[in-house]
C-alpha cells in the first residue's frame, strides 16, 4: 500500500541513527527475504495502537478487531511496498486508518456523522464551561463506567477530531506522524487537535449537560469520579 | 505582550505542545495567573489529555492476541494454500466420501430389521430355524405362534435377513438345549397361540 496522501516534503525524515528504526528496518528486510515469522515481532509494539485507531473510527469493538486483523494482513501482504523513509508504525497506522474508513463507508456509517462534522474547523472555538476541575485521579480509570463515559465523550466528536486526538493524545504520535498517517497537513492536525481537546473538556466538565452529567449517574456539580 | 482570553483559547493547544515562541508563552502564563476562567480551561484541558493518554484508557478485548495471531498464522506461516495443506484436505475429503459410500452400500446390502426392537443375536441355536416371509421373528418349526408357510434357514441367515428370535419358542429351545444361555428375555408360552410371526 503506498503512502499516497503525503508528499516527500511533508514526510518526516527518520533518523538513521534511531536504533528502533534500524531494528525495524532490519526486521523488514529479513521478512522480505523469507523469515516471515518475524512479522509478529515487527508488529507487536503496534497491535494495541492499530486496534485503538480502528475503534476510534468504527466505534464498535468487534468491527474494530476485524479491521485491525485485516490491516495487519494487508500490511504483511504489501510490506514490499513500504517506503523506508517513514516509520513503519506510521505506515502501519495509515493502513489501519484506510481499512477502518473503508469499512465505515461500506457500513454506511457516514450518513450518521455527528453534526460537528459540518462545522468549519477554522473558526475559533470558545469554551462553554469554566468549571474548575484540577484534580486528576488516574485511579478513576480503573472503573469501567468512567472509561465508558470517556469513550462516549470521544465518540460524540466528529471523526476527523477523534482521529487526530487519538493518534496524538492517546497514542502519543508526533504532530508530523499524525499528519502523515491521516494524510493531512500538520497545520490541520494542530487545528483539529485544539478543537478536540477543548470540546472534550467542555463535554467532561462537571456542571454542564455533557456526557458526564447524566443526573441519574453523576449528580450535577460533582466530579464524575467522586 | 498582552494577550486576551480569545488568544489564549486559540493557542492553548500549542502551549501544551511547547510550540510557542518565548514571548507568547510568557504572555500566556501571565494571563493564566490573573484569569480564573482561562486557568480553568488550561487545567481542564490538561486533565483531558492526561486521562485519555493513560494506558488504562483503552483495553484490548479479551482474547485479542490469540485471535489476531490465529488469523495471521495462515498467511504469515504459509499454512493456507501449502501443498501439505492441500494433501491433508484431500485425504480428509476422500475418507469422508468413502465412509459415506460404505454406509450407503451397507444399508442396501444388509436388510433392515423387520422387528422394530430386534438386535442380532450373539447366541444362536445350532439347528435350522423357521421363518415366514412377511414375519418378524424366527421360530422352531413347531412354534404355536408361527402361522403360514414357513421355510427353513440357518439362524445366521435369519438374522442377516432381519429376523429376530421368537422370545417364546426360541428362548425355550435355547434354554432346554443346555449348551447355550439365551441372551434375550423369554416369555412363558401362553395358552392360546397368538398370531405374531
Amino acid at each position: 500500500m503506498r503512502n499516497r496522501d503525503w508528499s516527500e516534503a511533508e514526510a518526516t525524515s527518520v533518523s538513521r541513527s534511531d536504533p528502533g528504526h534500524e531494528h525495524e528496518a532490519a526486521l523488514i528486510v529479513r521478512i522480505q527475504h523469507g523469515e516471515r515469522e518475524l512479522f509478529y515481532e515487527l508488529i507487536r509494539p503496534y497491535e494495541r495502537r492499530v486496534f485503538v485507531i480502528a475503534f476510534t473510527i468504527l466505534r464498535n469493538e468487534a468491527d474494530a478487531e476485524d479491521a485491525a486483523q485485516d490491516a495487519f494482513l494487508k500490511a504483511f501482504k504489501h510490506l514490499g511496498q513500504f517506503r523506508a523513509e517513514s516509520r513503519f508504525s506510521t505506515w502501519l497506522i495509515q493502513v489501519a486508518v484506510n481499512e477502518a474508513r473503508l469499512r465505515r463507508r461500506r457500513s454506511h456509517l457516514e450518513i450518521m456523522q455527528p453534526i460537528e462534522d459540518q462545522e468549519n474547523e477554522d473558526g475559533t472555538y470558545t469554551p462553554r464551561d469554566f468549571a474548575d476541575w484540577r484534580e486528576i485521579p488516574s485511579e478513576a480509570l480503573e472503573r469501567k463506567e468512567i472509561r465508558e463515559k470517556l469513550v462516549a465523550a470521544l465518540g460524540s466528536l466528529a471523526q476527523k477530531y477523534r482521529e487526530v486526538f487519538v493518534l496524538r493524545d492517546v497514542e502519543h504520535m508526533s504532530i508530523e506522524e499524525t499528519a502523515q498517517a491521516l494524510g493531512i497537513s500538520a497545520g490541520a492536525v494542530k487545528t483539529r487537535l485544539l478543537r478536540a481537546r477543548l470540546m472534550l473538556r467542555d463535554l467532561l466538565s462537571p456542571g454542564l449537560a455533557g456526557v458526564w452529567a447524566s443526573p441519574s449517574q453523576i449528580p450535577k456539580g460533582t466530579k464524575p469520579w467522586s | 505582550m498582552v494577550v486576551k482570553c480569545e488568544d489564549v483559547w486559540r493557542e492553548i493547544s500549542n502551549y501544551f505542545e511547547g510550540d510557542l515562541d518565548l514571548a507568547l508563552k510568557r504572555a500566556m502564563e501571565e494571563h493564566f495567573a490573573r484569569c480564573h476562567h482561562c486557568r480553568a480551561v488550561l487545567e481542564g484541558t490538561r486533565n483531558v489529555v492526561e486521562l485519555y493518554g493513560d494506558k488504562k484508557m483503552f483495553a484490548l478485548p479479551a482474547g485479542f492476541y490469540p485471535r489476531l495471531h490465529g488469523r495471521l498464522a495462515d498467511r504469515v506461516e504459509g499454512r493456507k494454500g501449502s501443498r501439505l495443506g492441500w494433501l491433508v484436505s484431500l485425504a480428509v475429503t476422500g475418507a469422508l466420501a468413502a465412509s459415506a459410500l460404505f454406509a450407503t452400500v451397507h444399508d442396501r446390502l444388509v436388510p433392515q430389521a423387520r422387528a422394530q426392537m430386534s438386535q442380532p443375536s450373539r447366541r444362536l441355536p445350532q439347528h435350522l430355524v423357521a421363518v415366514v416371509d412377511g414375519g418378524k421373528t424366527f421360530h422352531v418349526p413347531a412354534c404355536p405362534f408361527m402361522h403360514g408357510k414357513y421355510r427353513m434357514v440357518t439362524p445366521e441367515e435369519a438374522v442377516r435377513e432381519g429376523y429376530a428370535p421368537c422370545n417364546r419358542c426360541m428362548y425355550e429351545a435355547l434354554r432346554t438345549a443346555g449348551n447355550v444361555e439365551p441372551d434375550f428375555e423369554g416369555e412363558e408360552i401362553a395358552a392360546g397361540p397368538m398370531a405374531e410371526n
